[in-house]
């Protein structure tokens, strides 16, 4: 799975090389955003099921989407948002791609559930919750930048 | 491939669990010795002629037989067959060593290699003596214990004895070699 260490180690071995001293740099540069990365992650998984009926409330109680799939919502928002504590933690976005984007979005349609439900629901995560009351500025910014990175793919 | 990190997160998707403190006091600690790891590394990568060239060397002192004709080593194609699988495997280490992971050194490495060299009429007996003594020589460069010249820079942390736990973990890779091969 993609991540700065195995990025690093593909590269070298494609090249048939050892890891060079610009490999530990870089190896190196993105521990020092790693402490930020796993409070926010740490953070997120104490509140994933908290965050998860907020939002999934908040998008549900004005009656615009079928109550009936507010069970489904909820469990995938949930899936969603262990991907992203999972991306936290490796400092990329391999989770989200490989388990969560590719396919996702034909299996949401064929289960006729609104994708506009979940966008909805993350856009709510994203505003209007405050984060910043469980996480440091830092770690809200590096789940932020995850949330904004699934909106996008889900859009 | 995989890092210390998913890893950790393959094992988490497998319960389907988030990540929480316990799993991740781990990572943290990979974070905070990262320099001690990239030292460790590099006590191989800067030594590696020399630690495959000695593993050789000893393995054919203790059975002179294999530089002679018609022994495993010989002529002197076979010999320099065998300085290169040596400097490959202290790659993948190196690698996996860096990662925090030995998933690249199985899967990339060391799937495969017995039967590879079963078929090529290696003898894995000798083979992984030369393991040994490459574990061997690695850990002692790596915890400065080696005697001789100074082989460990600490350009980062200082000093090899700090380097102990990694040197332990370098071994366990080694290891992995040898149960490999055996």
């Amino acid at each position: 799975m993609k991540s700065a260490v195995t990025t690093v180690v593909s590269a070298a071995d494609a090249a048939g090389r050892f890891p060079s001293m610009s490999d530990f740099e870089s190896v190196k540069g993105s521990f020092d955003r790693a402490k930020a990365r796993l409070e926010a992650a740490e953070k997120l998984a104490s509140c994933l099921d908290n965050f998860t009926n907020l939002a999934v409330d908040a998008v549900y109680q004005n009656g615009t989407y079928e109550q009936a799939n507010k069970d489904k919502c909820v469990r995938d928002i949930h899936h969603y948002l262990r991907l992203i504590n999972y991306c936290l933690v490796t400092g990329g976005t391999g989770p989200l791609d490989e388990w969560g984007i590719s396919g996702m979005r034909e299996i949401i349609r064929i289960q006729l559930l609104p994708t506009a439900a979940y966008i909805e629901a993350f856009m709510f995560i994203r505003d209007e919750i405050k984060i910043n009351d469980v996480m440091s500025q830092q770690a809200e910014t590096e789940f932020k930048g995850l949330l904004d990175y699934l909106i996008n793919a889900l859009a | 491939m995989l890092d210390a990190f998913s890893r950790t997160v393959v094992s988490a998707d497998a319960k389907g669990a988030p990540i929480g403190s316990e799993d991740l006091a781990d990572l943290r600690k990979y974070v905070a010795d990262a320099n001690k790891r990239i030292d460790a590394t590099l006590a191989i990568t800067q030594n590696v002629s020399c630690i495959a060239a000695d593993a050789v060397a000893g393995m054919v002192c203790e059975n002179t037989g294999l530089t002679q004709p018609g022994g495993h080593c010989y002529p002197t194609r076979r010999m320099a067959a065998c300085l290169r699988d040596g400097e490959i495997i202290l790659r993948y280490v190196s690698y996996a060593l860096l990662a925090g992971d030995p998933s690249v050194l199985e899967d990339r490495c060391l799937n495969g290699l017995k039967e590879t060299y079963l078929a090529l009429g290696v003898p894995t007996s000798n083979a992984i003596r030369a393991v040994e003594i490459m574990k061997i020589a690695t850990v002692a460069i790596m915890t400065e214990t080696n005697t001789g010249r100074k082989m460990f820079k600490g350009i980062n942390s200082g000093s090899g004895a700090q380097c102990q736990d990694i040197a332990a973990e370098a071994a366990t890779y080694f290891d992995l070699v040898i149960e490999a091969l055996s």
